[in-house]
């Protein structure tokens, strides 16, 4: 088949669909919003994934907690010593986290407390607060969700219960900066002592602690060995954590893909109808070319443009808006699924990538399925004999 | 003395072969038709008449029996083959004139070039000699339904003729027009033959069966050739 | 792990290409219990129009069967963020035992189909078809083929373990390998590059010949250096030129050279040495149609094509994964762009 026949067929499809294009147009409107769905949450599994990435940059490569019965408990700072042979280890940070419930507003917010000169870099920290300083003693930052919920608009001064149901009145000294609403819209951060304090602790216990390697690809080796100086401890790499969020996020878009299936299962019945639904007068038309010279490969190849031609039409369609849903409306259609509840939320600077990966995978999922799903369609049509053309 | 560039030797053609429906469509045609002739078919409906078109339209071959059109023997001859050898020596007038009424006169003209690979600018040169040569220029760039029967009649001329096939076939080409029309349909064939083409006309027109251009009729009756 | 886009996009495909392949195969049975071609019966011209669709679905069969090449590798590298130990597509692909063999089967079934359409353009153009026989029966091996992929497909990502926080205090820790180094082990780099090179000269100067007069024992032995080019080339390209590509001397991987950092130049890279490869092994098997069945002409008309354009494709080839290495050759480093591209 040479090329200048390719492109007269390929004229001959469009000149076909626009001749046929309510029928050719509801097809497209129904595949490119089966597109959309699909890589609506590609796309949005693969930002946050990103996203997560980016954020998970500035966590520990590892972190250790203590575990009891399989669940965690406080650890001992004095746990810190005993690491001291390992070589390797550049710093190690005791941190203080948790959940605290807001009753009154129905809010979880995270209790963040550690000393953040003990951390390397830890004194640029400050950069991250509008203030530029970091909490001192009975001092907390706040992140920008938490701000509202503070006792009072525009009060200087929050209060929290102990578990004692006593009150710890702490000094708002600044927020932390939009930029960073990702990691701390629900955030209050305050010094270790204030966070012990909060929760409750003894003051020799921690929740983890965090381990600071310098080389990374000395990061598994290190937490070995950590794991084998401390056998109640669990040691997760940030490695591990990353591959966590992705597994979730993998599994989440997964599940979402095979539901999504359905829709697209119904779609290519619909498809295989409209291409096997041939009104007299294309039947007439498909006998009228055969008579005139077309080849049965012809009028095949014919069919194959045409559905190439709708296909990667409501690709790029639904492609775009789904672009666009996610950019700009943060994919606001499939954030409860994938990001999961809360009262407080950030908004979410979702970045898609468009890249040749993501876009082979929803067009196998979507464009091949189509295609095979006209393939008989267009064979019987093919077929048509010429001599009915006389008749 | 013309070559003869058709030749039915004992054709037969059976439909639906070995089944309880089994039809047999022409028994042992033989017939001859020579290059540069006008021949009319006459025969009424179910008397194989249009089998015997499309055998010699290569559009299906013969059951047995031995066809040869324009040199070529069309025996269990494959579709495909039959396709290539149909639209080079072939040019077909349907009795509905069967144009598309969506494409415009032009592209409609164009059709069987486009399976060649011909270009564009090509099938539009070639196009305009013949919309010269029957007069409808002036109707390229309009959609078939908005041109009148005679005009469509010259559509489906042109459009038979855009491969300069050495054959014309037309099925009840004047079954859906009136006198004046169907006297130029006749001298437009006249012309044709003239210049060469071999012209096999299928008609119970009378104005056509009757016309001194026609040479010889053939009927047909059971499939069979009637020799009354 | 199934439950993630790419498997189901996997599994999909492949799932595809099976019901194409045994849709074709029905046909393919069909045809050699009951092909009469003297006969005039529904029958015989209701298999005269189901060659037409068992053709139209190889052909599909063998696009689709590359598309689900391409997006096994792109899985894999993908699969390899949450695989353990895993890197890159390297780590995945050989994160357990079924890895590679379905990539090489995905490979062998897309060059089949391929040689499938050869033999039925060929077949197509005598009147008489005198290569139906055979090529149905050829048909009908590419069905194990194909079931053989997706069931190795399917184990592979049933194998696959996620790395994952576990809940317990003992953790495994996988070591940052699969980079592509230990693909093959420690393999001479200069003797790749000679033979490279050396072979892509007798290829080149083999086509030439040939392309001028078709002689048989030059046109097999043509054959077999391909064979053998492609093998070598991903060889080269796996120990020698991917990390010039790269511009880090440890990374290894020949299929990281897709992604989009990289400008994507292993399409331009593969998408030219695979079908070079495909063009130049099609044009000696052909050789093997006999004479007497009239299709002498359009066999020479295909093998001469066939050499043309694959000398063109291995020219191209060649100077792909050549310009990284000549430039960091000739500007000793890295030069302007870190990734030894002009652009980069």
């Amino acid at each position: 088949m040479s090329f200048a026949k390719q492109l007269n067929l390929i004229d001959y499809s469009l000149s076909s669909l626009w001749r046929r294009r309510f029928k050719s147009l509801g097809v497209m409107v129904v595949f490119a919003g089966v597109i959309f769905l699909l890589a609506s949450f590609q796309m949005t599994t693969k930002a946050l994934t990103s996203l997560a990435a980016e954020s998970l940059a500035f966590a520990p490569e590892i972190t250790i907690q203590k575990m009891r019965a399989g669940r965690q408990e406080s650890i001992p700072v004095a746990y810190q010593a005993r690491l001291s042979e390992i070589l390797g280890i550049t710093a190690i940070t005791p941190r203080v986290w948790g959940y605290y419930f807001n009753e009154t507003k129905g809010a979880n917010y995270t209790i963040l407390g550690l000393d953040p000169l003990s951390m390397p870099l830890g004194d640029q920290l400050g950069r991250a607060i509008d203030q530029r300083r970091l909490p001192r003693e009975h001092e907390v930052v706040l992140g920008r969700g938490v701000q509202g919920a503070a006792s009072g608009s525009g009060s200087s001064i929050i209060s929290l219960f102990r578990p004692d149901l006593s009150l710890k009145a702490m000094t708002i000294v600044g927020n932390f900066q939009p930029e960073t609403d990702f990691l701390t819209y629900d955030t209050l951060f305050m010094g270790l002592a204030d966070a012990r304090d909060l929760f409750g602790l003894p003051p020799e216990m921690v929740t983890d602690l965090c381990v600071t390697v310098a080389n990374p690809s000395e990061v598994a080796t290190v937490a070995k060995k950590i794991a084998s100086l401390l056998p109640d401890t669990r040691v997760v790499t940030r490695q591990q954590v990353q591959k966590t969020y992705q597994s979730v996020f993998g599994w989440r878009s997964g599940f979402a893909s095979v539901c999504l299936l359905t829709a697209l299962t119904s779609f290519i019945i619909f498809a295989w109808d409209k291409a096997s639904g041939l009104t007299p007068e294309e039947k007439k038309e498909i006998a009228i070319l055969k008579m005139v010279g077309w080849q049965t490969a012809d009028v095949l190849a014919l069919r194959f443009w045409e559905g190439m031609i709708v296909s990667l039409l409501s690709f790029v369609v639904g492609y775009t808006l789904a672009y666009v849903h996610v950019s700009f409306f943060e994919a606001a259609l499939f954030r409860p699924i994938l990001i999961g509840w809360s009262v407080i939320h950030p908004s979410i600077p979702l970045r898609p990538t468009v890249n040749l990966g993501e876009t082979l995978l929803v067009l196998c999922l979507t464009v091949v399925p189509y295609l095979t799903a006209t393939i008989i369609p267009s064979w019987r049509a093919a077929i048509i004999p010429a001599d009915s053309a006389m008749n | 003395m013309s070559t003869a560039l058709i030749e039915l030797e004992n054709v037969c053609k059976t439909y639906n072969q070995g089944q309880a429906n089994q039809v047999l469509a022409l028994r042992d045609i033989t017939l001859t038709i020579a290059a540069n002739s006008m021949v009319c078919l006459r025969g009424a409906s179910g008397s194989g008449k249009s089998t015997l078109l499309s055998i010699i339209g290569c559009v299906f071959p013969p059951t047995s029996g031995r066809a040869a059109i324009a040199g070529k023997q069309l025996t269990r001859m494959p579709d495909r083959f039959l396709t290539i050898h149909r639209r080079a020596t072939i040019g077909f007038i349907f009795q509905h004139f069967n144009v598309l009424p969506e494409l415009t006169v032009l592209e409609n003209i164009t059709l069987p070039l486009m399976p060649l690979g011909v270009a564009p600018r090509q099938r539009k040169e070639r196009a305009e000699r013949l919309m010269e040569m029957l007069a409808i220029s002036h109707r390229a760039n309009f959609p078939a339904r908005q041109i009148s029967g005679g005009e469509l009649q010259r559509v489906a001329i042109a459009r038979a003729l855009i491969n300069t096939p050495p054959i014309l076939l037309a099925d009840e080409p004047t079954a859906h027009l009136d006198h004046p029309l169907s006297l130029a349909f006749m001298e437009i064939m006249r012309d044709l033959q003239a210049s060469g083409k071999t012209i096999i006309l299928t008609s119970h027109d009378r104005l056509i069966t009757e016309h001194p251009a026609v040479e010889r009729i053939i009927a047909i009756q059971d499939g069979k050739i009637y020799v009354p | 792990m199934f439950l993630n886009s790419w498997s189901v996009a996997l599994t999909v495909l492949s799932l595809v290409v099976v019901v194409l392949t045994a849709v074709a195969v029905r046909t393919a049975i069909r045809v050699l219990c009951w092909w009469e071609p003297s006969s005039d019966s529904n029958r015989q011209i209701r298999l005269e129009n189901e060659t037409w669709l068992s053709s139209t679905l190889v052909q599909y069969a063998m696009g689709f069967q590359v598309l689900s090449l391409l997006l096994f590798v792109m899985a894999a590298d993908n699969l390899s963020a949450v695989i353990r130990g895993a890197m890159c597509a390297t780590g995945a692909l050989t994160a357990n035992q079924f890895g590679m063999s379905v990539l090489v089967l995905k490979l062998l079934s897309a060059f089949f189909c391929g040689f499938w359409i050869v033999l039925h353009s060929f077949d197509i153009s005598s009147e008489r078809y005198p290569l139906l026989r055979a090529k149905y029966l050829a048909l009908i091996c590419l069905l194990p083929l194909v079931l053989a992929d997706v069931v190795a497909q399917t184990l592979y990502l049933a194998y696959l373990t996620p790395d994952i926080i576990t809940s317990c205090c003992a953790v495994v820790f996988g070591e940052g390998g699969g980079d592509g180094g230990n693909l093959l082990g420690t393999v001479p780099q200069g003797e790749v590059l000679v033979v490279f090179y050396g072979t892509a000269l007798g290829l080149a100067t083999g086509g030439h010949f040939l392309f001028r007069r078709i002689s048989r024992w030059l046109l097999w032995l043509n054959g077999l250096l391909w064979l053998f080019f492609v093998g070598l080339s991903l060889v080269a390209i796996t120990t020698v030129f991917s990390s010039y590509i790269y511009a880090m001397p440890y990374h290894h991987c020949p299929f990281c050279i897709l992604k989009s950092e990289y400008h994507s130049i292993g399409i331009f890279i593969y998408g030219s040495l695979l079908p070079a490869g495909f063009l130049g092994m099609a044009s000696a098997l052909v050789d093997a149609i006999p004479i007497r069945l009239g299709l002498g002409e359009v066999v020479q008309r295909f093998q001469k094509k066939a050499l043309l354009v694959s000398s063109i494709l291995m020219v191209l080839f060649v100077a792909l994964v050549s310009y990284p290495l000549c430039r960091y050759l000739l500007l000793g480093g890295e030069g302007k762009g870190a990734r030894g591209w002009p652009f980069g």
